[in-house]
């Protein structure tokens, strides 16, 4: 059923309540944070990708102008505990590691030290004056390099370079293969990126002297896994000093214990179903695990400085601000080590090296396919590139088993099987991205219309062939998640046929190839669960569905307006706007008497994902939704007997309450409130009533689908490309605010432009990072990117609060519609696509203007 | 860091000298108000604007002049912040994004510029951390061009990164100005 | 940003005693878009910056009498850019100015800093190149006069002694029937070039090619002139097979570094490809001037 309230601020293009703070130079961001008494922190960075830490000398330094304190790593490893894994897969080692490099460094950008003084220019002085003697060691780049058996481990407990393994298969993918008219296989490669928020990471570690408070202003995407991880990490004592505290303090204990009943209440049976067995292999590889997890869970419990977390605006994250970063480790560990409040706010040369970077992955794939195009089977092989630290708390292993789930796509396949490695190098640490199992995405779109050239098909004809309908759902798809009906990706296409006209254009192409042309035409489609159904994430990784549970917080309060609680940390995605339009309607108020509280551990529910993965708006939206609604009987109650009138004869109009047709004799918000707050003998400024609802997800459907069509033209002498036309065709369900869902699709689509023909985080071979000033990485400007044209489905739901994500499907979409479109352009020529990053000079290797460099790829 | 050998020596010529790490003395009208401070040689502009005057909403993007973040208003000008020292901007007059909107004597707001009322009807951004830098570069390109073409909105912002939008969204919010501003000049004209 | 001692002459004499006092120590400050860049990223610790934008005297473009024109040390891109002469004289000055960064850099930037710091990739010191500037150099005791071709010594590197200020740049009068281009190819609007070209071409009388200037940059060490194919263009009825053949030999001498924005391979084809595409725009704009 569509929500019975009557809309209306739901689907309008309602302003942003944020503007009026963000346009007018009155936000706080954590740079703009600086307690009394804040000392500046800068790091000592390794130059050297892969070598021993023979010697630091910091005699010099720590006697320069302005100096607080340095730490190395010798000191960290007494002040904290290192980074475990979150979370294991079967036969996943994940080396635990320590927040400053010990003993040897392993990427260009390496903490080796921290320098704390009075300003950051003179941090930065001193930080300059730091001896360090390095040995060098053989560096290890590439996959290719990570693959080779002589390669010496990075992680030496690993025993080599490769932490994952795994081969998943479905259906009768032998047979599939055997009984193909043809079979074609293809190797795709994606370069690294970087996310690249405008507001680089930073965060202040507030310590009050004179009391146990320590508050961690971060820009996080995710506060409550921080405080948990920081906690971990920085609570360093011993294991019987913890049990002691412990036994003097049961309260504390039970404290914890409330809350985690509390934050996992209502998932055991998910729980259940969680596979264990790699944090048994991790233990085996590395007994020192088990220490280190004790350790920090003991120390969790019983530590005396337990960090609040607290983020106010945040200048994007794209998903970087989601991990925890080693540097807020130290600072927070050096901040209650030295009593004082300390800052760091990384400059962008770190963000480019040290902030974290994504992709970075090959994927082969092999279809086999009846001459007439039908799909009988899939095979492909996936090698992921972690760099040289794993992400906190989500690493590759992560992401490769959503890839596992996404990459058949919306086509009927019913033989698949992966075989996916994860290995080590010596570079900067993977991290997610906009979507970061894209590049399943990319590859098979991408071996979609090479499939299709080689068959005489066109490529939509071979996609509409093999897709699933809606008429044909619910199907399951062969990795596990169910599709409903509303899953639309072949909609989405045939529409954006329509709207593209893809046969008028090939003429068009033929007339301007015989003049020296070059166009092409590029289609992509794809699902994506936004957040997908109860199966989808139990395909994903058993039990993960468990942590991700959203709970909304919503009061009455004494004067009459309304406030919502989340876990949510809003970075650029209108939370305050839409959160308020969905509530509003509910409630029947306008959206000015609904604030959104958000990003204060202290005052908002516990999650762990905060924002990302394209929940905001489906999961974040849907607890506000129902947690009103919640607020709203309660509200009706309170009313119905101040009014001695029915409740089922109420209605609300306007923050009016009253009885239905009889709008004189009602009672304002204001009014119930102060009834409500009364007769809870409340003293005034508590909250008069309250409704919570904890939420995750629909019992079905919840996938994002579109279909994106770019138009190239390129320059044959320069091999310049330009994108005279894009459009995307998408369908998120309901669209809470319009505007808003634009905004995402489009800058989602711009940072696919950006990595196909701008962006590359460029190593050389000895592992040196040769982009590390926005002078070498190449964020497109407002000259690069065209006009995108949007095309809504909003195709209605029998599920409640049918709002899909739409954060990351740009930049799923983008890539795969622009290399297709400069295959299509370059066909004739004989070019195959199979790399995704492609500047001018390679673009006219392809077509053999100019000889290929290899060393230069 | 203040001692007296380390500040700095105005001669009678109007030259200005500071040691080493030494400070000077600067005065400039700063959002239509005169300051005066004894800064560091070393302080870019852009940290001024932020930690002596509290100007926070002056955003650092890349320090080294490309993100264009930074970017405010000096004598009429539209320039990069983190590429100016503080005491090359002796003598100026500066407007930041906090002097953008017409603020009461508690600098609260009675009205915002019709730039600003642009990019929020237009949606201009998300995680709006590069508005500041967008919004002084728009305000002094409509300064000189009231009625700019779409290419050349295009060529004009692109010395300004923004990694949420795509870009689109904030030319719309630049048309959507020169329409406000353009009204208010035929509403300024009839009323006089 | 490292420590310096920081000077602001009032006048050019006292900015003279400064550098002949610090020497190499020293490094003069006009814009700073260039110099406060590497200082940011801490590449660059110079102990003294002598801030000469207050030195009276050097904010000037003045006319000669021969129709040449001088632009002083502290005049900005967007002055150059904003004024009538620039056009009127220097056609090729003007063309390029707006390739120059973006517009917040220009407005701080100055013709005469892009020259000093001679970065290979820059658009300026080619178009001093093309048009034969010459460059008046001043110390404490002396003025000197360079010739463009002897002013760039090498990557970041110039024939400017340490004492030595740039006081100005000079331009000599256009020839008759003399067309001009700027053409350049770079990722993304406003960065470094790849690989461009400043061209000019005169004709004589009779139509034919009297002379002409090919200055690179983005394709050598310093910008740099390819006199093979000037020479060759010379005497040629200008068109498609004068400019193929100019091209041809461009790609031909030049040996362009490479780096992640371009190959040698690719920079070498498509300084051919600039060549005639500027040749044609070039004699294009005589047509139109006659």
């Amino acid at each position: 059923m569509r929500e019975a309230v009557a809309g209306r601020y739901i689907g309008q293009r309602v302003r942003r309540v944020e503007d009026q703070r963000l346009l007018t130079g009155r936000g706080s961001f954590v740079a703009d944070v600086e307690p009394e008494g804040t000392v500046h922190a800068a790091f000592v960075r390794s130059p050297f990708a892969n070598a021993n830490i023979v010697s630091i000398d910091h005699s010099v330094a720590s006697r320069a102008k302005g100096v607080v304190a340095i730490y190395t790593g010798a000191e960290i490893c007494l002040l904290t505990n290192p980074f475990i894994p979150f979370s294991n897969l079967p036969g996943q080692f994940t080396p635990p590691f320590w927040a400053l490099a010990v003993d040897r460094v392993r990427f260009v950008g390496d903490p080796v030290a921290v320098v704390l003084a009075y300003s950051r220019a003179l941090a930065e002085d001193a930080a300059e004056l730091v001896e360090i003697e390095y040995q060098e060691l053989t560096p290890v780049v590439s996959i290719d390099d990570a693959l080779r058996t002589d390669s010496e481990p990075i992680w030496p407990a690993a025993g080599s370079n490769i932490l994952y393994e795994a081969a998943d298969q479905f259906g009768e993918v032998d047979e599939a293969f055997r009984k193909a008219d043809r079979v074609f296989t293809e190797t795709f490669t994606s370069h690294r990126l970087s996310n690249q928020p405008l507001e680089t990471r930073g965060c202040v570690a507030e310590v009050d002297p004179e009391s146990d408070e320590v508050v961690f202003h971060a820009a996080t995407q995710a506060g409550h896994a921080l405080r948990w991880t920081l906690a971990a990490v920085t609570a360093r004592q011993s294991a019987v000093k913890s049990i002691r505290a412990l036994a003097g303090n049961r309260g504390r204990l039970k404290a914890f214990a409330r809350g985690a009943k509390a934050a996992l209440a209502g998932t055991g049976d998910q729980l259940k179903k969680a596979d264990s067995s790699g944090t048994i292999h991790q233990i085996r590889k590395d007994p020192r695990t088990l220490l280190y997890l004790g350790r920090s869970f003991l120390g969790t419990l019983s530590a005396e400085r337990f960090p609040r977390v607290v983020a106010k605006d945040i200048g994007g994250g794209f998903g970087s601000k989601g991990p925890v970063s080693r540097e807020d480790a130290v600072i927070l560990a050096v901040a209650m080590e030295l009593n004082r409040s300390v800052k760091w706010i990384e400059d962008r040369v770190e963000n480019l090296t040290d902030g974290g970077q994504a992709r970075d992955e090959r994927l082969t794939i092999s279809f086999a396919v009846q001459d007439d195009g039908t799909i009988l089977g899939m095979k492909a092989n996936l090698v992921m590139n972690q760099g040289a630290y794993p992400g906190v708390p989500f690493n590759c292993g992560l992401f490769s088993r959503i890839m596992k789930v996404m990459l058949p796509g919306t086509y009927r396949i019913d033989a698949f099987r992966l075989d996916t490695t994860v290995v080590a190098s010596n570079k900067g640490r993977y991290i997610p991205y906009r979507g970061p199992w894209a590049n399943e995405t990319w590859a098979r779109e991408r071996m979609l219309d090479v499939v299709a050239r080689e068959l005489g098909m066109s490529a939509t004809q071979l996609r509409l062939k093999n897709m699933y309908h809606p008429s044909e759902l619910p199907a399951k798809m062969i990795t596990g998640p169910t599709l409903d009906p509303t899953m639309t990706a072949a909609t989405t296409l045939q529409r954006a046929i329509e709207l593209a006209e893809p046969a008028a254009f090939a003429a068009k192409q033929e007339d301007a190839r015989s003049r020296g042309r070059l166009l092409g035409i590029g289609f992509a489609t794809y699902h994506e669960a936004a957040p997908g159904p109860p199966d989808y994430t139990d395909a994903v990784t058993p039990g993960v569905g468990a942590l991700l549970a959203e709970k909304s917080e919503i009061s009455l309060e004494a004067d009459g307006t309304v406030t919502i609680r989340t876990q949510q940390m809003p970075h650029g995605q209108s939370h305050e706007t839409t959160y308020a339009q969905v509530a509003a309607d509910q409630l029947g108020v306008p959206m000015e008497q609904v604030r959104l509280v958000w990003g204060d551990t202290k005052n908002t529910p516990f999650g762990i994902m905060g924002t990302g993965g394209s929940r905001g708006g489906p999961i974040g939206g849907g607890a506000v939704q129902f947690s009103s609604r919640a607020l709203r009987t309660k509200i009706l109650d309170q009313a119905a007997d101040l009014l001695e009138a029915n409740v089922n004869d109420l209605e609300i109009v306007d923050g009016n309450i009253h009885v239905r047709g009889v709008p004189a004799k009602g009672k304002s918000f204001a009014e119930v409130a102060a009834a409500a707050a009364s007769a809870g003998g409340g003293i005034g400024d508590e909250p008069a009533i309250t409704a919570e609802f904890t939420y995750n997800g629909p019992p079905q459907g919840g996938w994002a689908c579109a279909t994106h069509v770019c138009w190239v033209e390129i320059d044959p002498d320069t091999g310049f490309v330009t994108i005279p036309r894009y459009l995307v065709v998408e369908d998120c369900g309901e669209m809470i605010n319009p505007a808003i869902v634009e905004g995402q699709v489009r800058g989602g689509v711009a940072q696919g432009i950006g990595a196909v023909l701008y962006e590359k985080t460029n190593y050389d071979e000895f592992g040196n990072l040769q982009s590390s000033t926005y002078m070498d990485y190449l964020m497109p400007t407002a000259m690069e990117i065209p006009e995108i044209e949007l095309h809504h489905l909003e195709t209605p739901s029998e599920v409640e609060a049918n709002y899909r994500g739409v954060g990351e499907g740009g930049a799923i979409g983008a890539p795969p519609a622009l290399t297709n479109a400069i295959e299509n352009a370059l066909a004739h020529l004989g070019v195959r696509i199979t790399e995704q990053h492609l500047p001018p000079h390679r673009i006219l290797e392809l077509t053999g203007v100019i000889k290929p460099n290899v060393a230069s790829r | 860091m203040n001692s007296p050998s380390a500040t700095a020596t105005q001669s009678a010529m109007g030259s200005l000298h500071s040691p080493i790490d030494g400070t000077a003395t600067i005065e400039l009208e700063v959002n239509g108000v005169g300051v005066t401070r004894r800064v560091n040689a070393r302080l870019s502009l852009a940290d001024f604007l932020r930690e002596r005057l509290d100007l926070t909403g002056t955003h650092l993007g890349c320090e080294h002049g490309v993100c264009g973040a930074c970017t405010v208003v000096l004598n009429d000008e539209a320039v990069r912040s983190c590429l100016i020292l503080a005491v090359q901007a002796d003598g100026s007059r500066i407007t930041t994004i906090e002097g953008l909107a017409e603020t009461d004597h508690d600098g609260q707001i009675i009205s915002i510029h019709p730039i600003q009322r642009a990019m929020q009807e237009a949606h201009g951004f998300q995680c709006a951390f590069c508005a500041p830098g967008f919004l002084m570069t728009a305000l002094c390109f409509l300064e000189r061009n009231p009625a700019p073409t779409r290419a050349q909105i295009r060529e004009e912002i692109s010395g300004n990164l923004c990694r949420c939008t795509g870009y689109q969204s904030i030319i719309a919010g630049v048309e959507t100005a020169v329409e406000i501003m353009a009204a208010d000049r035929r509403e300024g004209a009839q009323d006089a | 940003m490292p420590a310096f001692a920081y000077h602001r002459p009032a006048s050019l004499d006292e900015a003279l005693d400064l550098l002949s006092r610090f020497g190499e120590d020293a490094k003069i400050l006009a814009g700073g878009q260039s110099l406060l860049p590497l200082m940011a990223l801490r590449l660059s610790h110079p102990a003294n910056l002598v801030d000469i934008s207050r030195v009276p005297g050097l904010n000037e473009i003045v006319e000669d009498v021969e129709g040449g024109l001088a632009i002083g040390a502290t005049v900005t891109h967007t002055r150059a850019e904003e004024a009538e002469a620039v056009h009127r004289l220097t056609p090729l000055v003007a063309a390029a100015l707006p390739l120059v960064g973006h517009r917040a850099i220009r407005n701080r930037g100055t013709v005469v800093g892009s020259l000093a710091h001679a970065d290979p990739a820059a658009e300026l010191p080619a178009v001093a190149l093309a048009l034969g500037a010459r460059f008046i150099a001043v110390k404490s005791g002396g003025q000197r006069r360079v010739a463009a071709a002897d002013f760039f010594s090498g990557f970041l590197t110039t024939d400017l002694a340490p004492d030595e200020l740039l006081l100005a740049v000079g331009f000599p009068p256009q020839k008759p029937r003399t067309g001009v281009s700027v053409k350049e190819i770079s990722r993304r609007s406003g960065d470094f070039a790849i690989v461009g070209l400043a061209a000019t071409v005169s004709l004589d009388e009779a139509g034919l090619i009297a002379s002409s200037a090919l200055s690179f940059f983005g394709a050598a060490s310093t910008a740099v002139r390819v006199t093979e194919a000037e020479e060759a263009l010379a005497g040629q009825s200008p068109g498609p097979e004068a400019f193929e053949e100019a091209a041809r030999i461009v790609s031909q001498s030049l040996d362009p570094p490479e780096d992640a924005n371009g190959t040698t391979a690719y920079r070498k084809h498509v300084a051919g490809v600039l060549t005639r595409n500027a040749l044609a725009d070039a004699i294009d704009q005589i047509g139109f001037a006659a």
